[in-house]
């Protein structure tokens, strides 16, 4: 037994000196390298179909078009212009001269197609979101591509991640895509790492770093530490608890931005109570959008208006919703409720309502209580359900009223998608069971409007039909979250869209 | 010896079609809907009727038993399936993700050994003194903090105000540390209460008396005989409490980022990813089941008696 523990001892100080041999130190001298850590961990970088998106935000693979983060509208990438026609049916895209994929291959038309193709084989999403029937190959440079039904919003649902470039014949999309970004792979750990290095063959303006480390880690407080050490000089989403103290320190900047996320009071309008909308509105007057902003978010919020953030260029100019205990109640007397017994009734009868809410977003049980309280305050009761995931439950049960819930009202810059997943009739998203004939008729208009300012008009006409009609509520714009240490960190940009994250312009002092 | 393994590769059959059903069917019951992760409706527009045709290709709809008899079909032929999400073979990455995990586990074993041993002795051999006060503070403190926490306070005192280690990753044998030593420390306060009344037990019995007669020395009576007649109940312990050792690397894996089995089947968890969390809970039961017929193994060798008895037996 002495000669184990004497073995066990020894194995350990071996792996101790082992250990204090490995040189952790940066021993690449002067060269730009810089820490990253996101806060999602993929196993796949599969571009064209994986939704962590990972390729694209660390500046391996691109779009053919991109969102501009300023203007929030399309504006050329891989490709140089684009024409459609007969509606959105038809399209002509030209691409840019000149460009490679990392392995040294040009990226041609043909090329171009067989990525496209490849996306739409493998990942139905796309294939649902693109609507393209045929591409064909005019020459090195154009393609033209039929779509199967008028689709004006085509060009914008480029700007997908899942609709990268990349080199189909290169293989092994899973470990090691071949794009045409500033910057290609290394080596890939699942789930904890990316390597990356300069692309000295990159068509645009050439990396400012020589390397960058994009790493995944879930957990919020290890974000912040690995920040604090130093191991990491940008953080995505650090916990919003440990911002004070990350401020605090020396050098460390904390930026919050916008983004095109609501958290959303979900309405069940095909239960009795809902069906009436002077109920919904004094729902809607009841949610104190400052206390939920300034409380959960710890002022990292913007109260919400409607779906849409104001900066969107097809944001309305909504109403001014008056809010407050006094004229939830008006609304609900104008509902037929009166106050006995302090409970809020019509015809003897209790307004109790049952809200759902979910805890893989931290902040909406958070909304659901402050609501809760404020709800009893005027005589309502509602009932607190915690579920599991949202939109499995929603679609299958209908017996709630109420909703927490978060959505993207416009991922890539265009309202199509969120209109028609939470308003149509047909929409996955749909949980309110809006079925409104005029709304459907705008959002139908929509779908085959090709003209961005009658597109701007038509959302706009939604948004306001929503408003109006309180079809859903509209809780607080969250921001997203990077904390970054300013001494170093250079050009570097909280993008709204979440898509750009690691680009040629990033770099460090 | 052929007798015990025989008996043991049955056991194994009705207890590999136990687990796998009810964690078949668990999983299955459990909310969650891979359909809707892989369709992205979060970020794509689709309809409610796409969902459901996603839902009836990939075979949600059929009965339970059917989808599990499949499932086995494709398992007898040693075919894990394919990830919904990367679509690579699921033993493939399960075994690209357990050098890891197993490092770790290693890794954490030592350090507890390195802690329980000392000081489960050394309470045990000076009974009510102050550092067998210490170690039972240790022990209960142990017991009671939660490994993410204590990894947490790890990454905090180590990496940020001392930055002798990476706060997480993989990268050298320094990344290793901090994570073994913060699951070495959870699991070790058990091993050091259990050792020391088991090594108690030992002292008392008459063997060490009769030893002590003989004129051997104190230390090899202690290493020689007490602590070998202490081990048989530290090893079933050990056999034990093996699922909580997995549960915590799981929990340490995500907290230091570490790319080991445990940190890809919470990455699948998220996204409902049935094949690779059938197939890590396939891996397990054949990790815990091998580990425990060692442990059975081990008693004929740390225990003589279990010997002889089965040679009087025969």
């Amino acid at each position: 037994m002495r000669k184990f523990l004497i073995k066990t001892l020894g194995m350990a100080i071996l792996i101790l000196l082992l250990a204090a041999c490995t040189d952790n130190a940066d021993s690449e001298g002067d060269k730009k390298h810089l820490a990253f850590v996101y806060n999602f961990a993929t196993n796949s970088l599969d571009p064209n179909v994986d939704s962590s998106y990972v390729p694209l935000r660390a500046g391996m693979t691109e779009t053919l078009v991109r969102l501009n983060e300023e203007t929030l509208t399309i504006e050329p990438w891989l490709a140089e212009s684009w024409e459609g026609t007969n509606e959105g049916r038809e399209w002509t895209i030209k691409l840019r001269e000149g460009i490679d994929f990392q392995n040294g291959k040009p990226m041609d038309a043909a090329a171009v197609k067989a990525s496209l193709e490849r996306s739409l084989k493998d990942n139905v999403a796309i294939q649902n979101a693109l609507k393209i029937d045929a591409i064909e190959v005019m020459d090195d440079r154009t393609l033209h591509i039929t779509n199967t039904q008028a689709f004006p919003e085509f060009v914008s649902e480029l700007v997908n991640p899942n609709v990268s470039i990349i080199d189909v014949e290169a293989g092994d999309f899973v470990n090691n895509p071949i794009g045409t970004g500033p910057f290609k792979l290394e080596s890939f750990t699942p789930g904890s790492k990316l390597e990356l290095v300069r692309n000295e063959g990159y068509w645009d303006e050439k990396a400012k770093l020589d390397s960058v480390t994009f790493s995944f880690n879930e957990d919020a407080n290890a974000r912040s530490l690995a920040l604090e050490s130093g191991d990491a000089d940008v953080v995505f989403r650090p916990e919003v608890e440990s911002i004070g103290s990350l401020e605090e320190k020396e050098g460390v900047k904390v930026e919050s931005t916008e983004t095109f996320r609501v958290h959303q009071l979900t309405m069940n309008m095909e239960r009795e109570a809902l069906k009436d909308v002077n109920v919904r509105k004094a729902l809607d007057a009841l949610i104190d959008r400052e206390e939920i902003a300034q409380s959960v978010l710890l002022g990292y919020a913007e109260p919400a208006k409607g779906p849409f953030p104001g900066s969107l260029p097809f944001a309305p100019s909504y109403s001014e919703h008056e809010t407050g205990e006094d004229v939830a109640k008006e609304y609900l007397e104008k509902a037929g409720y009166t106050l006995v017994d302090g409970k809020m009734q019509k015809d003897g009868e209790p307004l109790e309502l049952t809200m759902l809410t979910y805890s893989s977003r931290a902040d909406l049980p958070l909304i659901a209580q402050i609501f809760q309280s404020d709800a009893k305050k005027l005589g309502i009761d509602v009932e607190l359900r915690q579920i599991e995931i949202p939109e499995e439950y929603m679609a299958s049960n209908r017996d709630w009223d109420l909703a927490t819930y978060s959505n993207l009202t416009a991922p890539r810059g265009d309202a199509g998608y969120y209109l028609n997943a939470t308003y149509h009739p047909d929409g996955a998203l749909n949980f309110s069971g809006a079925d409104e004939p005029e709304l459907t008729r705008i959002i139908d208009e929509l779908n085959v409007t090709v003209d961005a300012d009658k597109r701007a008009e038509l959302s706009e006409a939604a948004a306001d039909y929503v408003d109006e009609n309180q079809i859903n509520s509209f809780v607080i714009y969250p921001d997203t979250l990077v904390a970054y240490d300013e001494t170093k960190v250079k050009n570097w940009v909280t993008t709204r869209s979440e898509y750009y994250m690691i680009t040629n312009q990033l770099d460090v002092k | 010896m052929f007798r015990i393994i025989g008996r043991r590769l049955l056991e194994v059959v009705l207890f590999v079609l136990f687990v796998t059903f009810f964690s078949f069917l668990f999983l299955r019951l459990a909310p969650g809907d891979p359909a809707l992760t892989i369709l992205n409706v979060d970020e794509l527009n689709v309809s409610q009727e796409q969902v459901e045709a996603l839902r009836e290709d990939m075979g949600f709809n059929d009965p339970l038993l059917v989808q599990y008899g499949k499932w086995l079909l494709d398992f007898l032929r040693l075919d894990f399936g394919n990830s919904y999400i990367t679509s690579q073979p699921v033993s493939e990455m399960l075994l690209t993700g357990l050098p890891a995990t197993l490092e770790l586990t290693i890794g954490s074993l030592i350090v507890m050994l390195l802690v329980a041993i000392p000081l489960g002795s050394l309470s045990a051999l000076y009974k009510d003194s102050w550092i067998d006060h210490v170690s039972r503070y240790f022990s209960i403190i142990g017991a009671a903090v939660p490994s993410f926490w204590l990894g947490l306070i790890m990454i905090d005192m180590f990496a940020v105000r001392l930055s002798w280690f990476p706060t997480m990753g993989r990268d050298s044998l320094l990344s290793l540390v901090l994570p073994a030593v913060t699951l070495g420390l959870a699991i070790a306060g058990v091993y050091v209460r259990l050792l020391r009344s088991s090594l108690l037990d030992s002292l008392g019995q008459e063997f060490v008396r009769a030893a002590r007669a003989r004129g051997i020395s104190e230390g090899r009576i202690f290493f020689s005989h007490a602590f070998r007649h202490s081990l048989p109940p530290v090893i079933t312990v050990f056999g034990v409490s093996l699922g909580s050792l997995i549960g915590g690397v799981v929990v340490v894996e995500v907290l230091f980022a570490y790319p080991g089995v445990g940190k890809l089947v919470v990455d699948s968890i998220r996204q409902r990813d049935y094949p690779l969390i059938q197939g890590y809970i396939v891996l397990m039961a054949a990790i815990v089941f091998i580990v425990n017929t060692l442990v059975d193994l081990s008693y004929r060798y740390v225990n003589p008696e279990l010997r002889l008895k089965e040679r009087k037996l025969s």
